[in-house]
């Protein structure tokens, strides 16, 4: 290298390194990051006050052996959407990520399960290997676009997770191809999703997930959409660390604080929870509730009148009942309202809730790994079952 | 798109490394020369774009790890060129400094990163921060006492900055673990020369 050639290369340097710099500072100052959007929603009066409760399933003639992890959203136009997956067994070759839609209102069945993605059509979107397809999430962003956040594995179990996007402008009736997003240094390995995302004033939004491998602890996965959705960007931030919290629920209580609640795989057998007062950025150390969590999933809502709801397993080793249980001040304490399953040797597990724009609250969870089950039920319905424990 | 054809040149590249290091250390060819080169380069394209079970070499490289650094893959290339030509693009101090940079900032990031304790290195990679700051000063000293890695170090930013890579982090474009491995591979091997050629005091 010559002198010349030393300078040119000082140059070129400075200015490699000065774009990054600007894009950062002038994207930062245009849209610094936001606070909450807590979805306090106004409910009609009268919708209050007669309490409702529906059960059924969302695939009662069940298609595959198995199904596992379910979720639901509220589509744009109003009409309700659960995925799932399912397959031969829990991690077989043949698992595939389904879909069925319904009609929020209307007593109409849900539609036939779909598959939106299984391993031939991922590897054939990520163009690599995929071994099979797990966990997904779907939900609707504040512009109406559809997402279903799934994971895929090319090697080994669920440590070998990673994690890929999909999205939907037409009520998940087509699907963009699969985007893998690197989200781990180590061969992008071992990012899982279960929960609902928290979304903020400016449409950004951020879905929990957690890492399990050598470490296994709760992260944020924060994605921003950009103006009319262009240029999306994700980056990942730290909940806790250690090897013990999986699976957070994340819920805002106001603009700027919220709660975490973790799944705990210690043998406390409790349900953890951490708080922030900077709209997630940081998290205060977890701590445990009186809870109890026999390292199964859990599903916190914030309600349309503050309150927080919990859907668990209330149980120190087993996952054969499902409970509710509702804190009035933001998830500090805590008392159980309802045991909506409980039979012995069965499995009832991974509940996932979402408030409709109505004022139904509708949660889907895992039945016997036969079935997706769906309840919708309202605050009336909840302050029923207080008062008939009390 | 892009992505994709980074990580088939870097399938592409390793193909070659390795038909050169065969031919030349179990068979004794001579490998340098244009019909030599040419050979091993068409035989290369062949291995790494076949399909085999439905995918390709550099598709199921790409599925093991899709983010391959850049001074990984700048060391390949120099390693080819040198077996082909006998033209070193890094030499012997640019590799290790290399790989020196390879096992400082792999052993500083992928035990954090991994889980231990609560601060994650990768968070300060996805958009600027201090380590983009660190980043450039090492590039500007390295230039400026004109050590090659210095050039490699100003690509692994202007892949950044172009998005050659799936991932969006800045750490992914400067290290990755088989460049971690190699590098403390290397810095082992070098130091256990030294000692030897050195002989006992």
């Amino acid at each position: 290298m010559n002198k010349h050639s030393v300078i040119i290369l000082i140059i070129v340097t400075l200015l490699l390194h000065a774009w990054p710099a600007w894009r950062h500072f002038s994207q930062f100052s245009r849209e610094p990051y936001s606070t909450f959007r807590a979805n306090p929603l106004s409910v009609v009066n009268e919708e209050k006050a007669r309490p409702s409760m529906l059960k059924e399933f969302i695939n009662p003639e069940s298609v595959s052996d198995m199904v596992h992890v379910s979720s639901i959203c509220e589509l744009a136009d109003g009409r309700l959407a659960s995925v799932w997956y399912g397959g031969t067994r829990e991690g077989s070759k043949d698992t595939a990520v389904f879909i069925s839609i319904r009609d929020a209102d209307s007593r109409e069945p849900w539609s036939r399960p779909r598959v939106i993605i299984d391993r031939k059509s991922a590897s054939e979107e990520l163009k690599r290997y995929v071994k099979k397809v797990g966990n997904a999430v779907i939900f609707t962003d504040s512009e109406g676009r559809l997402w279903l956040v799934y994971v895929t594995i090319a090697i080994g179990g669920w440590s070998g997770s990673s994690l890929n996007v999909k999205m939907s402008n037409d009520g998940g009736d087509s699907w963009s191809t699969s985007e893998r997003i690197t989200l781990s240094p180590f061969f992008n390995v071992s990012e899982l999703v279960k929960n609902n995302p928290v979304f903020f004033e400016n449409g950004d939004f951020a879905i929990p997930i957690y890492h399990e491998c050598f470490g296994r602890f709760p992260e944020m996965l924060w994605v921003r959409t950009g103006n009319n959705g262009s240029g999306i960007s994700f980056r990942k931030t730290r909940m806790a660390g250690g090897r013990r919290l999986i699976q957070p629920s994340v819920v805002a209580c106001d603009s700027y604080s919220g709660r975490a609640f973790y799944r705990n795989l210690a043998s406390d057998r409790k349900v953890a929870f951490s708080t922030t007062d900077n709209a997630g950025s940081t998290w205060s150390e977890p701590e445990n509730l009186r809870l109890r969590n026999p390292d199964s999933g859990i599903n916190a809502l914030l309600l349309s009148d503050g309150r927080i709801l919990m859907a668990f397993n209330d149980s120190s080793n087993s996952r054969e009942s499902l409970s509710l249980a509702i804190s009035d001040d933001c998830g500090s304490s805590w008392e159980n309202v309802s045991t909506i399953e409980n039979e012995e040797g069965q499995e009832f597990s991974y509940p996932y809730m979402i408030l409709g724009r109505n004022g139904t609250i509708h949660l889907v969870y895992t039945w016997k790994r036969r079935h997706i089950r769906h309840l919708a039920f309202n605050d009336a319905w909840i302050d029923i079952q207080k008062g008939v424990r009390k | 798109m892009i992505p994709f054809a980074y990580s088939f040149i870097f399938s592409f590249l390793l193909v070659v490394f390795i038909l050169q290091s065969v031919l030349k250390k179990i068979f004794a060819v001579n490998i340098k020369g244009y019909m030599q080169a040419l050979t091993i380069l068409l035989i290369s394209v062949l291995i790494t774009a076949i399909p085999f079970q439905g995918l390709c070499l550099a598709q199921w490289i790409f599925s093991m790890n899709a983010n391959f650094s850049i001074p990984l893959t700048a060391i390949l290339l120099s390693r080819v060129i040198d077996n082909a030509s006998g033209i070193r693009l890094l030499d012997r101090n640019a590799v290790l400094t290399s790989t020196v940079f390879g096992l400082i900032a792999g052993t500083f990031l992928y035990p954090m990163a991994l889980g231990l304790g609560r601060f994650d290195p990768y968070e300060i990679g996805w958009s600027f921060s201090f380590l983009f700051m660190i980043l450039m000063a090492v590039t500007l000293l390295l230039i400026i006492v004109k050590n090659r890695f210095g050039i490699v170090l100003t690509v692994c930013i202007l892949g950044y900055n172009i998005r050659i890579m799936e991932s969006h982090n800045l750490w992914d474009y400067i290290v990755d673990p088989v460049f971690m491995i190699i590098s403390c591979i290397y810095i082992t091997t070098s130091a256990i020369k030294h000692m030897y050629t050195r002989g006992p005091v």
